[in-house]
């Protein structure tokens, strides 16, 4: 039962009910559950865990599945209002989800380990079922007495004897089938026990039916073998001597015993009414309910492919239009020009298929915000806007890592302590907030916290001892505090906490970042808070890029980080220290050339041009022989050489069907 | 020819499993369904030999849904496909016209008695 097919499934379903888990979780801790929206996460929560526990089941995760049965018990208890759900039951929940979590993804890792995947859910499972009661806790069947049963109540017909096999699943279920196929045979006119003690945990597997039928022997002991896991019918056809059906002293006054009259299938009142009440009792129609979502799981692989599919095809179109302008004929022209149409809509519709909406990464947050405020000691708001803006997949999966960053940095270091808080005229609770907005082309994530800011002072005398900054500077704007806290190994934390101040954290964010292409901005306020701003790009897939030339070869700017190009002329550049810089409008800006970046000699190239690049808030004149224009290019990822040039991160094909570098701006500057 | 199959579990992961046990045996898996809902509609639209039904279901559970399609066509055969501690549930389900029931995890040998049962 287990295939890297089905593991995958697992894993990836697995993984979005967690996130569903930890969602109802925080949402309960937020609101009571007898409240109407606390009612709803304790019917999600069930309804997560109990996929988890089948499936879970289903590939013989043990350990997942003890644990989520577990859970899901505590939760059964909790909706049918046997139990309140007190707090020390929501942190065994969230220790359950995480340990959910950690059994989900080494089951399928080590799915063959056996025990060694299984061992320490134990602890918690029983942690679970000791808070839940041991009212669930049924006695294996097989430990039961065997009693043969009663005969049923009333008179006439057929007695048929029924038991099921030992350690039948479901014996009251099956029994119910047992008495549906009876009914087919004719009226059922009594049965013991009774329908509804056959759902009762200490039904044996025996049953005795009184049936008005026609149907002979062979035909009645066929049709109830037809109901699975019958391990012996006897019939009677005397109903007043049932040999049978012993121990029968006085049926018709036996309180356990119904009658039931001829009564259509399916009309049994009585079984019927028990068991939706005992369902409604328990959890209620909305539970069956959840929201529909209109959604098709891809790999993302499969996009990716069809994206670079779409790219060839676009290389293609390119071709094809060069050659057909060479042919000057108008009817080509025509079908050119519409086949050009229609793959940039191919091209826009698989870009737009790459698209999702930003909280498929932002859901997962407020439980790191939740754990960081608890580990710190800190109150705090989270507040997501923008859940439904789209980003690139891939993109998006990238950022997923520098917002955990960023957001328990500003937990630890932005918002303060609720006394502190206080003190200084605030409401004792932080606000964190975490938002997505559309600006023009680029998508815009902010990380914003109403703490007490960034600390100038310490942060100047710190870049002054590290002789970062001139020792006479009084004060720092915030895009010089970005560039001294983003300086790798650079902390003022006094302390170094689990969750962040180990100085390796606002560089890493800033190279990641700029390595999507996207810029990072930080604005800071004494006693206000402080803000991120990374500005990204919506796809990394095609990006707008400035072709230009050196030697034989093209290479590719990405257009976002190019601010100006211009004409070289000698009197443009000068000479620094031995190194060659270019004077634009009164500024100093450093001047690199392409030739160099890329081991070609300098020769005299018959024009030159110089391409301002910028990257947050550093620029620097690129020298390249010619320009050849602006395209959209199609980004083919990228297999580096270990120990090759850094300074490119992909490539792509040309209309000619030549390759052309793209060069990776930050590395450069 | 074979018996066709509509499989309907809210879980991709169970639709998936259900389907290669039924389809190495054989059957014909002529449509999935997510929802109760859906599987109402498909159903209708199908009106295949048999019918596996997830218990918990968004949009309509698979009690509901059972008993809409008897209700539509008394002689379809819907098998429940329920977990351990859903007893109660499953009754409903037969009482609303299911004629048989399978309980995860799934034995693919399990299922097959079971669907052999129902068509039997």
């Amino acid at each position: 039962m287990d295939s890297a097919r089905y593991r995958e499934l697992f894993l990836t379903e697995a993984r979005d009910h967690l996130v569903s888990i930890n969602q109802s979780l925080i949402a309960l801790e937020q609101s009571p559950p007898s409240t109407v929206r606390g009612g709803e996460s304790v019917n999600e929560l069930f309804r997560a865990v109990h996929t988890v526990k089948g499936m879970s089941a289903v590939m013989g995760y043990d350990s997942v599945a003890a644990l989520s049965h577990a859970m899901e018990s505590l939760l059964a208890r909790v909706r049918a209002g046997e139990q309140p759900l007190e707090p020390a039951h929501l942190g065994l929940l969230f220790d359950a989800a995480d340990a959910l979590e950690s059994a989900i993804e080494s089951s399928s890792v080590q799915a063959d380990a056996g025990p060694a995947s299984a061992l320490d859910v134990t602890s918690l499972v029983d942690r679970l079922q000791g808070r839940s009661g041991s009212a669930s806790s049924a006695t294996p069947l097989s430990t039961l007495p065997t009693v043969r049963r009663r005969p049923p109540p009333g008179s006439g017909g057929v007695v048929v004897s029924v038991s099921l096999e030992p350690g039948t699943i479901l014996p009251g279920a099956r029994a119910q089938l047992v008495v549906a196929r009876a009914r087919t045979l004719g009226a059922v006119l009594g049965a013991s026990p009774d329908e509804v003690a056959l759902l009762a945990d200490d039904f044996d597997g025996q049953l005795a039916l009184r049936v008005a039928t026609e149907a002979d022997d062979a035909t009645i002991a066929r049709t109830i073998q037809g109901a699975g896991s019958v391990a012996t019918v006897a019939i009677a056809r005397d109903p007043d001597r049932s040999d049978a059906c012993e121990n029968a002293p006085d049926a018709a006054s036996d309180p356990s015993s119904t009658r039931l009259a001829d009564l259509p299938p399916g009309a049994d009142r009585s079984l019927l009414a028990d068991a939706s009440e005992r369902f409604e009792a328990a959890w209620g129609n909305e539970v069956l309910k959840a929201p529909l979502q209109r959604y098709v799981r891809i790999d993302l692989r499969r996009l990716d492919h069809l994206m670079s599919l779409v790219g060839e095809l676009m290389i293609v179109r390119g071709s094809l239009a060069q050659r057909a302008s060479a042919h000057a004929d108008p009817m080509l022209d025509d079908v050119v020009t519409e086949a050009s149409r229609l793959v940039g809509a191919l091209q826009d519709g698989v870009l737009g298929a790459r698209m999702v909406p930003v909280w498929q990464v932002f859901d997962r947050f407020p439980r790191v915000v939740r754990d960081a405020a608890r580990t710190l000691g800190k109150d705090v708001e989270f507040v997501v806007e923008g859940r439904e803006i789209e980003l690139d997949r891939s993109l998006l999966e990238q950022v997923a890592d520098p917002l955990v960053h960023l957001l328990r940095n500003a937990v630890d270091h932005g918002i303060e302590p609720p006394a502190a808080r206080v003190a200084s005229g605030k409401p004792p609770t932080g606000r964190l907030t975490l938002s997505a907005s559309r600006e023009r082309s680029a998508v815009v994530i902010r990380v914003a916290d109403d703490g007490r800011g960034v600390d100038r002072d310490r942060v100047l005398r710190t870049a002054q001892a590290q002789g970062v900054v001139d020792a006479e500077r009084e004060a720092l704007d915030d895009d010089e505090i970005l560039r001294v806290i983003s300086r790798a190994g650079f902390s003022t934390a006094d302390r170094v906490t689990d969750l962040s101040g180990r100085g390796v954290g606002i560089d890493a964010v800033l190279s990641r970042i700029r390595a999507l292409g996207g810029t990072v901005e930080l604005r800071t306020g004494p006693g206000t808070g402080t803000s991120f701003s990374l500005r990204l790009p919506v796809t990394l897939a095609v990006i707008p890029a400035l072709m230009a030339r050196v030697g034989d070869e093209a290479y590719a700017l990405p257009l976002t980080h190019v601010t100006e190009t211009l004409q070289l002329t000698r009197g443009l550049v000068r000479t620094v220290r031995g190194r060659d810089v270019i004077v634009i409008r009164g500024e100093v800006l450093p001047l690199l050339h392409l030739r160099d970046v890329v081991g070609c000699a300098r020769g005299d190239a018959a024009t030159s041009h110089v391409v301002l690049l910028r990257v947050a808030d550093r620029t620097a004149g690129l020298v390249v022989d010619q320009l050849l224009g602006r395209e959209e290019i199609v980004v083919k990822p990228f297999d580096a050489v270990r120990g090759a040039a850094t300074c490119f991160n992909g490539a792509t094909i040309q209309g000619d069907g030549s390759a052309a570098l793209i060069l990776e701006v930050s590395s450069l500057l | 020819m074979s018996h066709t199959v509509l499989i309907c579990d809210d879980a991709i992961f169970m639709r998936t499993m259900l389907s290669d046990i039924l389809q190495q045996a054989g059957f014909d898996v002529v449509g999935e369904a997510e929802t109760g809902a859906q599987a109402v509609n498909k159903y209708r639209d199908l009106r295949p030999d048999l019918v596996t039904m997830d218990i918990v279901m968004p949009d309509m559970g698979g009690i509901d849904a059972v008993r809409e399609i008897t209700r539509d066509d008394p002689t379809a055969k819907v098998l429940m496909c329920s977990a351990m501690g859903q007893q109660a549930l499953v009754v409903e389900a037969i009482q609303a016209g299911a004629k048989d029931f399978v309980v995860k995890p799934f034995q693919p040998s399990r299922v097959l008695e079971a669907v052999q049962r129902v068509l039997g």
